[in-house]
């Protein structure tokens, strides 16, 4: 090997390198410019249809973005921004929102809670609904490889349980959450919902 | 940066018409593979996947994990439910778990509620054996499921005679035979597959647990399941 060759490789590493470090951007930056309008000041979104994204765990929030951004997982409320952000800003955002304290979720409907607790600890043996607990943990604080629920929006949590059912969302490893939402009710789905906007 | 930022239309077209050609989950067709009602059925034949996990060295840590995706129905320390919907799987031996669970994922135990967190897009062969190392090594409480503890005198004559050569005289199974313990099982997980088993709807059953139970009537096997249920875990 000559002295020459050794030069190019180092100059073409050099570029790689650059190419997916030194060009990302703060993700304080991006999350003050880009993501605040919709997920709100520090990832507490304000608009119940919007996720929070504070206290999420990092390796669900870089999965679901670099998903966005490979068309993997679909949205269009998020899609005019996906050009707003690269995969080299994923690893970044996903650490910020996740190091975020997020604000406690509200119950609108004590009732419904309960019966979603039920289907929370205990599933429906009947259906073959497992227990949400089981993945997403006791109290909805979720861990490296389930995402955390508790807290956030009902809207948010039903909307994203509807969409596994119908399959128009299916980023989920091995189908799993789609083979559970695909045994749910309508009206479990609420109440589980509900039940989950309570836990902190 | 800022031209970085910029909103692009197309995308969101591009997004709107993905969105609406997403289709559901559309199901897998089940796994068939022959058992117990078919000729040239093998009991616990060594296919390939059931051979890797059995060869894999198991181990209980990462088990634990990989078990998170079960607990939602065989609960937390694999207790299972008193009511029999879901089986106690702490301290079942290893090498029955790991038969049971290459036998539903082949389907020649048929279990469509499980399969699709029992898949191979779910769990891997290695996964297979660590789930099994660890439930092994689950603490066996002895809170499970009894029967109402009728003719029991009866039931020690049936078991003993027709039970204990596999299953052993305290209901303890032989890991080296694939043959499941069942002392520390709930008794209607005990009740409804023990039906099951002899009237051929469990069918990686073995051919001779089927003859031997094929002349029990329910009434029978209720008071040897629960006979079972009473063995100290």
């Amino acid at each position: 090997m000559t002295r020459n060759e050794n030069g190019w490789r180092c100059l073409a590493a050099g570029l790689l390198l650059a190419g997916s470090t030194a060009w990302a951007a703060d993700p304080k930056e991006i999350a003050a410019t880009v993501c605040l309008a919709c997920h709100g000041e520090g990832g507490n979104s304000v608009v119940p249809n919007f996720p929070k994204l504070a206290g999420q765990h990092a390796s669900y929030l870089e999965k679901q973005l670099n998903e966005f951004l490979s068309g993997k997982r679909k949205n269009e409320a998020m899609a005019p921004f996906l050009s707003s952000f690269s995969k080299s800003d994923t690893a970044g955002l996903a650490a910020y929102y996740a190091a975020q304290t997020q604000t406690p979720g509200a119950v609108a409907d004590p009732k419904l809670a309960e019966a979603g607790k039920k289907i929370y600890e205990d599933g429906n043996t009947e259906s073959g609904v497992p227990a949400c607990m089981g993945c997403h943990q006791p109290k909805g604080e979720g861990n490296d490889r389930y995402p955390r629920l508790a807290g956030q929006y009902q809207v948010y949590t039903l909307q994203q349980m509807t969409d596994f059912k119908s399959g128009v969302r299916n980023n989920d490893k091995g189908k799993v959450m789609r083979a559970v939402a695909e045994r749910m009710t309508e009206q479990e789905m609420q109440a589980v919902s509900e039940y989950i906007a309570g836990l902190q | 940066m800022n031209e970085e930022r910029r909103v692009r239309p197309y995308l969101l077209i591009l997004a709107v018409l993905w969105g609406t050609s997403g289709v559901a989950g559309a199901a897998d067709p089940l796994p068939h593979e022959e058992g117990i009602e078919g000729k040239d059925y093998v009991w616990n034949e060594m296919q390939s996947e059931k051979l890797q996990a059995l060869r894999a060295k198991g181990d209980p840590q990462r088990g634990s994990i990989a078990f998170e995706v079960c607990q939602g129905c065989h609960r937390a320390g694999a207790l299972g439910r008193v009511d029999g919907s879901y089986p106690r799987l702490a301290g079942q031996h290893d090498t029955v778990l790991i038969k049971q669970m290459t036998d539903v994922r082949a389907g020649r135990r048929d279990n469509p509620r499980m399969l699709p967190f029992a898949d191979k897009h779910v769990i891997s062969p290695q996964d297979i054996a660590d789930i099994a190392v660890y439930l092994r090594g689950l603490p066996v409480p002895p809170d499970n499921g009894k029967g109402p503890g009728e003719d029991l005198d009866r039931a020690k004559k049936l078991y003993e005679a027709d039970c204990a050569d596999c299953h052993g005289k305290q209901g303890e199974g032989i890991n080296d035979k694939f043959f499941p313990r069942v002392s520390g099982q709930h008794y209607k997980y005990l009740l409804h597959e023990s039906i099951a088993i002899r009237d051929g709807e469990r069918r990686n059953t073995h051919p001779k647990m089927v003859r031997t139970i094929k002349g029990y009537s329910d009434a029978d096997i209720k008071i040897v399941s629960d006979y079972m249920s009473r063995f100290a875990p």
